[in-house]
């Protein structure tokens, strides 16, 4: 018998214009659980969807305990017992867990479903493996970590021992998290194996024993954990030392510019409320960051104070004027600007072209328009000046259809557009998604550069480093509430976790056994 | 009494089609591909059936073939033929990822032009209605019974076609295909997230085409339910039902049972409408032209209308409808 | 300008195929005449200068309708109700000429604003109730028409059907609307001379009106604010909104024009006075014929009045058909072209997904596709 498991020897996958995989070797052994790190756009997710049949290789060869197998679909992967939790979980919302565990292995009889077999075999399984779901609850009810404990047993319950997790923590609160590395710890000791694919030092240091890195699109190495460091693999990853300081100018606070008070949003997905009697004050020259696991509200709040969504209590006041009620177009009068979360959904028109975006929030402007009339020359002009100075660049310039564009230069040109209107606050949400390291640190100086130029700065992350490193005061958000507020200087990442988790509260006493349990009890 | 029998009997008989036709909808549709071309599927269902049963009519005129058995055949001719026509629009959309209304407009185009033309080779110029045979319906004949006019008789027998069997049966294997089975849920799981059926094995390209070509079953037969419901033969139209039944599979939620209540309710409407004159307590609007051809027709429209007005909060259609699949994509 | 080419020429390409396709079905119905009666149907339309005119005059209200489909395309909308917008337009036109004596560019207003109150429905519901604008214009389409028929057969002006010939000739028909040629002569759109340089009847300057109105469309859409908000409205309606675009308002606006073109369109047709409203139990097929139209035109107001040309040319060509073959022959072929230009659609992102990669520089360095997918 080999001694690994599964090989994956010198693969190369292009798409359009880049080389996601060139030449990455990864050998799997028995029982351990091998992490995969990179940054985003690495190469990890693309690597993993080859094992998993999804994208087939230009060349390279997988080889499953020392044979070479083709894998030309997740039906060959289930084959050769291979199942993967994807980061993005694959869950119909509409159908039931135990619907979703079964799909695409129902046991059955002439075709028809044979449900209360299947039943017994997921409850026998969540027990052992003590993954508590209701297989009865509809996906779309269910927290984000039982989504997760479905995915896994849809792994399980295929008899899957070659397991892979994409970015599994990423939706997870720390105490979840602990609890997935036992889990994972468990996994290895029946023997199955397990490839943990995240860009996560302290996890990786955790639960694996060897690691593999890659970067952008090439292979690096792989090393044991027991004789590295994270500052090696760090090293590795982005190919130089990682500088956690942002270089911030002397502050100088000035007038209240954002004053929100008692805010609350109704929840679209239950009956409870999103926001919970939120208030907080952001000053000119200062970057406050609200930090938070995902989905504890930072997006519901953002949308009621942009005027996306409306708010059922509280009021909003922007430069001493009240903006609870006001259009999304006055508030962006008043000097709100809006880096949105979600680029493709809300930044960008894909289908105008890049200077169409460029203007998409000033065409009405006098400078850009004359009784209704686009004056096409101004907007050119301005586009090429915005591309020149953020450095967006695309195949055609200003005429390029935004869609064609890559993903970092689509968030170029939409924090280009935000910052250029020359806001009095700027809201940016995640900022930095799903950029490279660079261009972070571009974004970062430009946030820095409007507080320094006495601008206020709400930034909402659910990135530590960012976190840690960005803003001039934190606040945490947990279910709906501000549970905490930290100077970055002073507060530790352990310390802020415990108030992500919910574990503290720095208004109010948390009850024993509220903490991560509270999430599950009231859902299950 | 007989007016409450012609009621009801005409009730159902012009729901079958919807019911045939929106439950063929929802299965396209839960399956993510949105069927526009529902119009132009019967309209090649009842074409194709009428000229099955034109086919079958000295046969069975001579007696060598059972009336039911050869509307069974022309029936069944029809769906299939409703699922050939229906294989373009799986094409276009699946294949090739064409936009689905387009293309369903298209076949929409096509159905009644390639209906008259066909017409005209089958029965020569200017021939542009094809008759319906008397012995397409069940009479108290079928079965040997002796006609009076009762109110069951009149109930049973004035407007009873195979199809209304056959439609019975065909809801009773939707509900079961739909709800019960390994396909209805794979078929289930295309609509509302390709990427998640996919990821599990499931052939997303091959379920979807199962659901359009359902569907073209489902709508051919009932391009042949609506002709013989409206009893004046095969005028290369189905007059808006294909549409009608869209609104009907949307009122419905896109859910079996849901629509049966739903078809039921818009026949009854349609029946009204048809029926007003001879019903004591419609107004009869004296003085006025057109009353039973155009003012009581607008009727099934407008409470369609305002009926996915009303519940236009609740309606939840299948996620990933209307969105080409590609492999691809994640 | 590359973008421009390859939309003509995927569309020309359609066109070909569909037009192959009709030979084929001649020459399976009836092989002996297939040939000639092709070549009859290809140059009917330039074969005398009257069936040049009739290409012209109804080229106009395909036009028309055409616009008011592309028009809410552009806005994310499918407008399938132009039919119905189209007779009610037809119907103010009429009315307002034969009941109220207007002359003729009051009788094209009145029709202009009935198009528009029979879209604005359909867009109101869209907007407040997000009811699916296909299904409730094709119902608009069936009340329209109905509600057109019965004020036909039942308006009367000094106790006389007013819209029926009967009022003013001794006449038996009860099936269509009085003519204006005797019921308001002045209602006519004028003809400046064209009929006498044509040789026909049909022709006025609709076909110019037409035109000029698809100009200002293509103005409107490309280099007005407003254009740009419907437009943004239609590609994204969630970063229009973030925006601070009124969507709402939009959808609304959107369907309230593309009703205006489609109902002027009415106006155009039935003003000429070489034709009466038929009451009759069909929708008329202008108005679903101005989707073909506008799905030729892939949307662009400019190219709906070559795609109208187009198609008005080939139904000429049609009539030219019969009695050998049904006219609806050309049904087919508009339905086949209108088939394949789905594809189009398709070939042509293919295509400008090539030319962009050649053009991409190294830096660019993934498409947004597949990466956003990932973020």
């Amino acid at each position: 018998m080999s001694e690994y498991v599964i090989e994956m020897l010198n693969i190369t996958k292009e798409f359009p214009g880049i080389k996601a995989n060139d030449n990455i070797t990864l050998q799997l052994k028995h029982g351990e659980v091998h992490a995969l790190l990179g940054e985003n756009g690495a190469g990890k997710s693309t690597l993993m969807s080859v094992l998993f049949g999804l994208y087939q290789p230009e060349a390279g060869t997988i080889k499953k305990d020392g044979k070479v197998v083709k894998i030309n679909n997740p039906n060959d992967a289930n084959a050769l017992h291979i199942g993967m939790v994807h980061q993005h979980f694959k869950l119909v919302e509409i159908f039931t867990v135990l619907d979703n565990i079964i799909l695409g292995a129902e046991p059955n009889k002439m075709g028809f479903l044979k449900k209360a077999e299947a039943r017994k075999k997921v409850l026998e399984l969540s027990e052992k493996y003590g993954l508590q779901v209701d297989p009865d609850a509809k996906i779309e009810d269910i927290s984000v970590g039982m989504q997760q404990r479905v995915e896994i047993l849809k792994m399980l319950y295929r008899d899957n021992d070659i397991l892979i997790f994409d970015e599994p923590t990423a939706v997870l609160t720390p105490q979840e998290i602990d609890e997935l590395m036992e889990i994972m710890r468990n996994f290895t000791k029946e023997g199955k194996s397990i490839l943990f694919i995240t860009h996560k030092l302290n996890e990786i240091m955790a639960v694996a024993d060897r690691c593999t890195v890659l970067r952008k699109g090439k292979y690096m190495g792989t090393v044991d954990i027991k004789n590295t460091t994270k500052e090696e693999l760090s090293r590795m990853m982005v190919g130089r030392d990682v500088e956690f300081e942002v270089a911030k100018g002397e502050q100088h606070l000035g007038d209240v510019v954002l004053d929100v008070q008692n805010v609350t949003v109704p929840s679209k997905l239950h009956s409870n409320n999103a926001v919970k009697d939120v208030s907080f004050q952001v000053h000119a020259g200062e970057i406050v960051c609200l930090a938070g696991i995902e989905g504890n509200g930072q997006t519901q709040f953002v949308y009621a104070l942009t005027g996306l969504d409306k708010m059922s209590h509280g009021k909003i006041t922007l430069c001493g004027k009240d903006i609870t009620k006001a259009k999304i177009r006055d508030r962006s009068k008043l000097g709100m600007s809006h880096i949105p979360e979600d680029r493709h959904k809300h930044g960008l028109v894909l289908d105008f072209s890049l200077e169409q975006n460029l203007v998409l929030q000033r065409y009405w402007e006098p400078a850009f328009q004359k009784a209704g009339f686009i004056r096409g020359k101004e907007v050119r002009k301005y586009a090429d000046k915005l591309i020149k100075e953020y450095d967006i660049r695309s195949g055609q310039g200003p005429v390029t259809t935004a869609r064609s564009m890559s993903g970092g230069n689509q968030q170029k040109a939409i924090v280009a557009r935000e910052i250029d209107k020359n806001p009095e606050l700027l809201v940016a949400v995640q900022p930095t998604r799903g950029l490279d390291v660079g261009a972070i640190e571009g974004v970062h100086k430009q946030l820095v550069a409007q507080r320094d130029a006495g601008k206020a700065v709400l930034l909402v992350s659910l990135e530590l480093e960012e976190v840690m490193s960005v803003p001039d005061r934190i606040l945490v958000m947990y279910e709906g509430e501000i549970v905490g507020e930290f100077n970055p200087k002073e507060v530790t990442v352990e310390e802020l976790g415990l108030y992500m988790a919910g574990a503290k509260n720095m208004y109010r006493e948390v009850g024993v056994g509220t903490q991560g349990q509270e999430k599950e009890g009231e859902q299950a | 009494m007989n007016v409450l029998a012609d009621v009801i009997s005409s009730t159902i008989v012009f729901a079958v089609p919807l019911l045939l036709v929106a439950m063929g909808g929802m299965f396209s549709e839960r399956s993510g591909i949105i069927n526009i071309a529902l119009e132009g599927i019967m309209i090649i269902g009842a074409l194709m059936g009428c000229l099955m049963m034109r086919w079958l009519d000295p046969a069975v005129t001579a007696g060598q073939l059972g009336s039911q058995l050869a509307m069974l055949i022309a029936t069944l001719f029809s769906g299939v033929c409703g699922m050939a026509f229906a294989v373009l629009l799986a094409f276009a959309s699946i294949n090739l990822k064409a936009d689905q209304t387009i293309g369903g407009t298209a076949l929409n185009m096509l159905a009644p032009a390639l209906a008259i033309v066909l017409t005209w080779v089958v029965q020569g110029q200017g021939q542009t209605t094809i008759l319906i045979p008397t012995w397409s319906r069940i009479t108290q004949e079928t079965f040997g019974i002796a006609a009076k006019d009762t109110f069951l008789q009149n109930l049973l027998f004035k407007n009873m076609y195979l199809t209304t069997f056959l439609t019975v049966l065909l809801f009773a294997i939707a509900v079961v295909l739909l709800y019960k089975t390994k396909f209805g849920l794979r078929l289930r799981s295309c609509g509302e997230h390709p990427q998640a059926a996919a990821s599990v094995g499931i052939n997303v390209f091959k379920m979807r085409y199962a659901g359009v070509l359902i569907s073209g079953f489902l709508g051919g037969i009932g391009g042949l339910a609506f002709t013989l419901a409206a009893g004046s033969g095969f005028q290369s139209s189905v007059a808006g039902y294909g549409f009608l039944a869209l609104a009907v599979m949307i009122f419905g939620n896109w859910k079996p049972w849901s629509i049966l209540g739903a078809s039921l309710f818009f026949a009854l409407f349609k029946v009204i409408g048809s029926y007003a004159s001879s019903i004591p307590f419609m107004p009869e609007f004296k003085g006025l032209e057109g009353v039973s051809t155009y003012l009581y027709p607008m009727l099934p429209y407008i409470v369609t209308m305002i009926l996915l007005i009303l519940t236009s909060k609740k309606s939840r259609a299948p996620k990933a409808e209307g969105i080409p699949y590609d492999k691809g994509m994640r | 300008m590359k973008k421009g080419l390859i939309s003509v020429l995927s569309s020309v390409i359609s066109i070909l195929v569909g037009l192959l396709f009709g030979l084929l079905l001649l020459i399976i119905v009836n092989p002996a005449q297939a040939f000639p009666k092709f070549g009859e149907l290809l140059t009917a339309g330039v074969s005398s200068a009257p069936k040049f005119a009739k290409v012209l005059y109804q080229a106009a209200p395909l036009i028309m309708t055409g616009l008011a489909v592309a028009f809410a395309f552009k806005t994310g909308l499918f407008n399938i109700g132009a039919s119905g917008q189209y007779t009610v337009g037809a119907f103010c036109a009429l009315a307002c000429a034969i009941i109220f004596q207007m002359p003729w560019w009051v009788c094209l207003l009145a029709s202009v604003v009935a198009g528009a109150i029979w879209g604005f429905f359909p867009g109101l519901f869209k907007s407040l109730f997000n009811v699916n604008e296909v299904i409730t214009s094709i119902m608009f389409n069936w009340i329209g028409m109905m509600a057109v028929n019965l004020l036909c057969m039942n308006l009367k002006k000094g106790g006389k059907l007013i819209m029926l010939p009967v009022a003013w000739v001794s006449s038996p028909i009860k099936d269509r609307t009085a003519a204006l040629s005797y019921a308001n002569p002045k209602a006519m759109i004028p003809k400046m001379g064209l009929d006498t340089l044509f040789d026909s009847n049909y022709m006025n300057i609709s076909i110019f009106i037409a035109a000029l109105v698809a100009i200002v469309m293509w103005v409107i859409l490309n280099r007005t604010t407003f254009g740009y908000e419907l437009k943004a409205c239609g590609y994204n309606k969630n970063a229009s909104i973030y925006a601070g675009i009124n969507a709402k308002r939009n959808i609304v606006l959107s369907m309230v024009i593309s009703g205006a073109l489609a109902g002027l369109g009415g106006g155009l047709y039935y003003l000429a006075g070489t034709a009466d409203y038929t009451i009759q139990k069909t929708l008329l097929a202008m108005g679903f014929n101005g989707i073909s139209v506008a799905l030729l035109a892939t949307s662009n107001p400019i190219g709906t009045i070559f795609s109208a040309l187009f198609i008005s040319y080939i139904q000429v060509g049609g009539e030219s058909l019969q009695p050998t073959y049904a006219k609806e022959m050309i049904d087919i072929i508009i339905a086949v072209i209108i088939y394949l230009s789905a594809f189009a659609l398709l070939t042509k992102t293919i295509l400008s997904r090539f030319i962009r990669l050649d053009k991409s520089n190294v830096n660019a360095d993934k498409p947004a596709e597949s990466e956003g997918k990932k973020a």
